[in-house]
C-alpha cells in the first residue's frame, strides 16, 4: 500500500535538513524579472524565485521540429514524456503527481521541446528526479508507442487538418524557411507516423534531445541553490554527449529566407497569411526591434474583448467577423513577420488588399507619429508581459540557454524597443515590401487572391 | 494466463529441481504438442483480455511464427498426422515467449488495483520549523 507519507518522505526529509527559507520581498519587487543562470554537473540551469507557493519547472530541450532527425520525431518524443520509465510505470507517475497536486505537461514548438510540471514548492526534489528519469530512463517500448503514443499523434494530425489557420501558418513557414524552421509543427500528413516513426527511432532521437549540452532546466518559483543541489543529485545519469550527428551542420546552419506562394483548398474556413522576413532573437544576430514595433503598429487584435480595436489593420478589417492578427514570430536566428487573416473568403480578400495598402502607407510615411508611439508602447508592454509570463518566460529562457548559453534578456529587448525611431519603422516597412513575400492562402481558392493580385512580390 | 503453480517453489530448491527435472521433461514430451510443431505457450487459452493484449504486443516475427505453427498444427490434426521426427519442436526451442508478456500485463493490472485501493493518510510528523512563510 502506498501512503502519501511514503511519497512525501523525500520532500519532508529535505525540509528538515534546511533552515527556514527567507524570501525577501525586495528582491522580487525590484522590477527585474531576470533569470539567474548557472551550471550543475554539466546541465545548464536557470531559475527565478518569484514569491508564491508554487513552482513551475521545465526541461527545455533543443529538440523542436527544426532539429528533428526525421519527420514526426519531435511529436513522438513529446508524447513519450512521462510514459513508463525503468523505475516506475506511467500510471504510477500520474497517480503520484495527482496525489502531490501537480500538473504535468509537455509540448513542442519549432525550436524547443518543453517537458514540465507545476507543483507546490516543497515537492521540488520529487519533480527534479522525475524529469531526470524522463530524460534518462524512459522505456521506449513498441507496444507503448502503438497503444498510447500513436493515437495521440493521429489526433494531432486530425486537429491540424481541421484548422485552416494552422495549415496557413505552417505553409507560410515552409515557404519562408524550407527545411529547418520550415518543418511543420504538427504532422501535416500520415507519412511521418507511417513511414518514419517507430519506438526505436524515437529512442535514438531521445539520445540527442536529452544529452546534457542540448537541454536546460528552468524553474520559476524555486531558489537557485535548491535547484542547483537537486539537479546535481539527480541529473548525473543523463548522458553527457549526444551520438555523432551527421546532419548537425545542416540543421544548425543559419536559416535562410526564401519566400514564395502556396494555395491550399480547404472546405471549412478561410485563412490567408502574408509573411515577410522578420527579426531574430536578441542574441541571434539579426535582431530588429523595429519589426516588433511594426507588428504592433499593424496590430489587428484588441486587448478589449468587445471591440476589434483601433490598430491599423483592425480598422482595415472588412467586417467585425474577420479576425486579423499581426505577429512577429521570433526564432533563434531568424524570424517571420506575418499578418494572418481569417473569416469568409470575400472578407479575407478585401482585408488582404487593405492590409497591403496599409503597409504601403507606412512605408510612404503617411502614419502619424502618435500612432507609432502607441505602437511602441504596445510592443514594449507585450515584450515585458511575455517575459513576465511563466510559461513563455520558461521556454524563452531555456531556448536562449540551449541555443547560445545566454538567458533571455528581457531588459535589453525592452530598451531596444524604446529606442526605435519613426524613420526606422518606415524603412522597415519599405524593406518588407521590396523583399520577396510569402503568401499562403487556405480555403475557397476561387475567391482568395493571388500574391500578384495583392501587389506583393513572390 | 498465469495460474497458481508449484514451479517457483521447486526451482528455488536446486536438489528438488534436479530430482524433478527428468520427470518434467518426460511429461512435456509425452504431452505430444511438440510432435505437432507447437510450443507450450501456443496452448495458452487466448479467450480473455489479458492474453489477447499479450498477443497484440508480440513482435511481428513472433506473431507470424505463432500463426504459422497453429495453422500447421490444425492441418496435422485434420489429417490425423504427426510431423516427421526432424521437425518436432526441440526442447531448446520450446521457450515461453508469451508468458513473460502475460505476467507483465497482469502486473500492470495489479498495480492499478493496488493504486485504486490506496489509503491516503496525512503525514503524522510535525514540521519542526513551523509553517513556511509565503509573501
Amino acid at each position: 500500500m502506498l501512503s502519501r507519507s511514503a511519497l512525501r518522505r523525500g520532500a519532508l526529509r529535505c525540509q528538515f535538513a534546511q533552515p527556514v527559507q527567507k524570501r525577501y520581498l525586495a528582491e522580487a519587487a525590484s522590477g527585474s524579472f531576470q533569470y539567474q543562470t548557472g551550471d550543475a554537473s554539466g546541465v545548464k540551469i536557470a531559475s527565478r524565485d518569484l514569491a508564491g507557493p508554487t513552482t513551475t519547472l521545465a526541461l527545455v530541450s533543443k529538440a523542436g521540429t527544426r532539429y528533428q532527425l526525421l519527420p514526426g520525431l519531435t511529436e513522438g518524443l513529446e508524447k513519450f514524456a512521462f510514459r513508463g520509465t525503468e523505475r516506475r510505470s506511467a500510471l504510477r507517475i500520474v497517480r503520484e503527481s495527482e496525489l502531490l497536486g501537480a500538473e504535468l505537461e509537455s509540448y513542442h514548438s519549432r525550436e524547443n521541446l518543453v517537458i514540465g510540471a507545476k507543483f507546490l514548492r516543497d515537492d521540488l526534489p520529487y519533480f527534479v528526479e522525475l524529469l531526470a528519469e524522463v530524460a534518462s530512463s524512459t522505456k521506449y517500448l513498441p507496444h507503448v508507442y502503438t497503444e498510447e503514443v500513436l493515437p495521440l499523434i493521429k489526433l494531432a494530425h486530425k486537429k491540424f487538418l481541421a484548422s485552416p489557420k494552422a495549415i496557413a501558418l505552417s505553409s507560410a513557414h515552409s515557404l519562408a524557411f524550407h527545411r529547418g524552421l520550415g518543418t511543420p509543427v504538427s504532422p501535416a500528413s500520415a507519412t511521418p507516423y507511417t513511414k518514419y516513426l517507430a519506438a526505436d527511432t524515437i529512442e535514438y532521437f531521445a539520445q540527442f534531445a536529452y544529452a546534457k549540452p542540448n537541454f536546460a532546466i528552468v524553474a520559476n518559483g524555486a531558489e537557485h541553490a535548491d535547484l542547483s543541489k537537486w539537479v546535481n543529485e539527480f541529473f548525473g545519469g543523463v548522458s553527457a554527449k549526444a551520438p555523432e550527428d551527421l546532419l548537425q551542420s545542416v540543421r544548425d546552419k543559419q536559416t535562410k529566407y526564401y519566400g514564395g506562394e502556396e494555395r491550399i483548398a480547404h472546405g471549412s474556413g478561410n485563412s490567408l497569411v502574408l509573411a515577410f522576413p522578420g527579426s531574430s532573437s536578441f542574441t541571434g544576430g539579426f535582431y530588429k526591434p523595429e519589426i516588433q514595433v511594426l507588428a504592433s503598429l499593424l496590430g489587428g487584435k484588441s486587448s478589449i474583448k468587445w471591440s476589434s480595436g483601433f490598430s491599423l489593420l483592425s480598422k482595415a478589417a472588412a467586417s467585425p467577423g474577420t479576425s486579423v492578427e499581426t505577429k512577429s514570430a521570433i526564432y533563434s536566428d531568424a524570424g517571420l513577420l506575418y499578418i494572418n487573416i481569417n473569416g469568409t473568403a470575400e472578407n479575407v480578400s478585401a482585408t488582404a488588399i487593405e492590409a497591403v495598402k496599409t503597409l504601403h502607407s507606412i512605408a510612404g510615411g503617411k502614419i502619424s507619429a502618435e500612432d507609432i508611439k502607441k505602437a511602441k508602447a504596445a510592443a514594449k508592454f507585450q515584450e515585458l508581459e511575455t517575459g513576465q509570463d511563466i510559461t513563455a518566460g520558461l521556454e524563452l529562457t531555456g531556448s536562449g540557454l540551449t541555443h547560445g548559453s545566454k538567458a533571455y534578456q528581457l531588459d535589453e529587448t525592452a530598451k531596444a524597443i524604446e529606442g526605435v525611431t519613426d524613420a526606422q519603422v518606415k524603412a522597415a516597412a519599405k524593406t518588407l515590401l521590396e523583399s520577396k513575400a510569402t503568401v499562403s492562402a487556405v480555403g475557397d481558392l476561387f475567391l482568395l487572391p493571388y500574391a500578384e493580385d495583392l501587389g506583393l512580390k513572390v | 494466463m498465469s495460474q497458481p503453480s508449484l514451479a517457483p517453489f521447486v526451482l528455488k530448491r536446486q536438489w528438488l529441481t534436479r530430482w524433478m527435472k527428468p520427470l518434467a521433461n518426460w511429461y512435456a514430451n509425452a504431452s505430444g504438442y511438440r510432435k505437432l510443431g507447437l510450443r507450450a505457450d501456443d496452448l495458452i487459452p487466448e479467450e480473455n483480455d489479458t492474453v489477447m493484449l499479450a498477443i497484440k504486443r508480440l513482435p511481428p516475427k513472433e506473431a507470424y511464427d505463432r500463426v504459422f505453427r497453429m495453422r500447421r498444427a490444425f492441418q496435422l490434426s485434420l489429417s490425423h498426422q504427426l510431423l516427421p521426427k526432424e521437425e518436432h519442436t526441440k526442447p531448446e526451442e520450446d521457450v515461453p515467449y508469451l508468458t513473460p508478456l502475460i505476467e507483465e500485463i497482469e502486473a500492470e493490472l495489479k498495480e492499478r488495483e493496488d493504486l485504486e485501493a490506496m489509503v491516503i493518510t496525512k503525514p503524522t510528523t510535525q514540521k519542526k520549523h513551523g509553517p513556511k512563510m509565503y509573501h
